[in-house]
This record gives structure tokens, C-alpha cells and sequence, in this order.
């Protein structure tokens, strides 16, 4: 099954959105490996970005697969391979089943992948596009596999 | 507490979340608040944590799960008031 799924997070409106410091949060959207890392960091608020992307990447292409709808975020455990300043590498892990991930990340904002296969995460077309007033431009025409939107970004990616 | 009353105090809570001023005031029980309020996901944890203080409950992550539309929030609430003897 040729499945995927994308995230993206515009970082400036996290920031003013979400408060992921509130005490409790975390513990609702992490895991306890990973709130240690998180706490352990020198980028924090960078890692539960990135965390968050890559979580909510993977639940895209799990959902799609079972066909449930549920909201779980800490149950969904991820592992960073790679850490580049720009580029990370790892998977996600949910009910017995792994999505490889990738992600481009920079000051701006943060664009995770995921699929079942690592060698399918290659073949994808991603299309990340800015949009200051927050209007997107209708993109449905083109078919995209997954859409993801948040602030002034637009991510799109075909199969 | 019956349903109306939750209902009010829960339109509150996600009132600060939702910029979707028409769902908002047609909220009912199958309002959902993702597809429907388009509360963004990173803020459904806010509206959790803020139903925990308005209720004084506890919500554990696997009644968490379920909490996506009006509902199965309220299912949660009054399950979790109830355990905790306050009806």
C-alpha cells in the first residue's frame, strides 16, 4: 500500500497558539522519553515541534490505514536518527506498526514525512509554499496524497 | 449538572480556540471539533487541560482518545464526574 502522510508547522504561530510549557501539556502530547529529551535539549521548543510534526505526519498515514479517528498524540512514540541543523531522520512507532519519517526544519518552520516504507519516503514530490495573508490557493485540483496547513504554509505532497 | 449546562460551560472553553464563529453558535453534540470548529490539534490539548480545571477532573490519555467532538466530551465529563461523586 503506497501510503503517506505530512505535517507542518509555522513556528511563529505555534509560538503565539500554543503554549506547550502549560503545565500538563506536554505529558499529553509526549511520551515520557520523550518530555526527558525535550527537558535534556538545548532547542527545546524546536524538539516539540518536531516531535509534533512527526507525530501528527505518522497519525495521517495510521489513520488512513485502520480507519479510526482517534486523538492520542502521546501514544504515538518517536525516534530521531538523524539531527542536522536543517534535516532529521527517525520513525514513529504506533500499535505495533513504524512510519519512517523525514523532516526539514529551519527557524521558520517545521515539514515532517512519513510512509510504512523508508524507500517511498524518497519518491515523494513535496511542495511547500508561502502564503503571508494565510489564503491558500486552491490546490484540490491537483490531487494532492496529503495536505497539511498552518500560518502562512501550505504543504503538499503527490505519490 | 445536566447536558445544557455542560454544553455552556464547554462552548466556553472552546470558544478560545475556534475561529469559526458560525459552528460555534450552532454548537451541538455532533459538532466536531476538529472538522467542524476547526480547532487546530496542538489546541485540542488546551481544551482538555482547560475541561480539567473548569470540571476539577482528571482526564487520562485513553478517554483523551475519544474526545474529538461535543459528545464524547460530554460522555467524558459526566463519566468522570460521576466517579469523583459529583453529579
Amino acid at each position: 500500500m503506497r501510503l503517506a502522510g505530512n505535517d507542518i508547522v509555522d513556528l511563529q504561530l505555534a509560538a503565539k497558539e500554543s503554549n506547550w510549557m502549560r503545565k500538563g501539556y506536554l505529558q499529553k502530547i509526549c511520551s515520557e522519553k520523550e518530555q526527558m529529551l525535550i527537558e535534556e535539549s538545548k532547542q527545546p521548543n524546536q524538539l516539540v515541534w518536531l516531535f509534533w510534526s512527526m507525530k501528527e505526519a505518522a497519525y495521517k498515514v495510521h489513520s488512513r490505514k485502520t480507519g479510526q479517528r482517534i486523538y492520542a498524540p502521546a501514544s504515538l512514540e518517536t525516534t530521531i536518527q538523524t539531527l542536522n541543523p536543517g534535516y532529521s531522520t527517525g520513525f514513529v512507532s504506533v500499535e505495533n506498526c513504524i512510519y519512517h519519517t523525514q523532516s526539514k526544519l529551519n527557524g521558520e518552520m517545521i515539514h515532517s514525512l512519513a510512509a510504512p516504507k523508508q524507500s517511498l519516503l524518497k519518491e515523494i514530490e513535496v511542495i511547500i509554499s508561502f502564503h503571508q495573508n494565510g489564503i491558500y490557493p486552491d490546490y484540490a485540483c491537483t490531487n494532492p496524497h496529503s495536505v497539511s496547513h498552518h500560518g502562512v504554509y501550505l504543504a503538499l505532497i503527490y505519490l | 449538572m445536566n447536558k445544557e449546562e455542560l454544553l455552556s460551560r464547554l462552548k466556553v472553553i472552546v470558544s478560545n480556540y475556534t475561529q469559526n464563529k458560525e459552528a460555534l453558535d450552532s454548537i451541538n453534540e455532533d459538532t466536531d471539533f476538529l472538522k467542524d470548529l476547526k480547532i487546530n490539534s496542538a489546541n485540542l490539548v488546551d481544551v482538555v487541560l482547560d475541561v480539567e480545571e473548569e470540571f476539577g477532573i482528571e482526564i487520562d490519555n485513553l478517554s483523551m482518545e475519544k474526545m474529538l467532538n461535543v459528545r464524547a466530551a460530554i460522555e467524558i465529563i459526566e463519566t468522570k464526574l460521576h466517579e469523583a461523586g459529583r453529579e
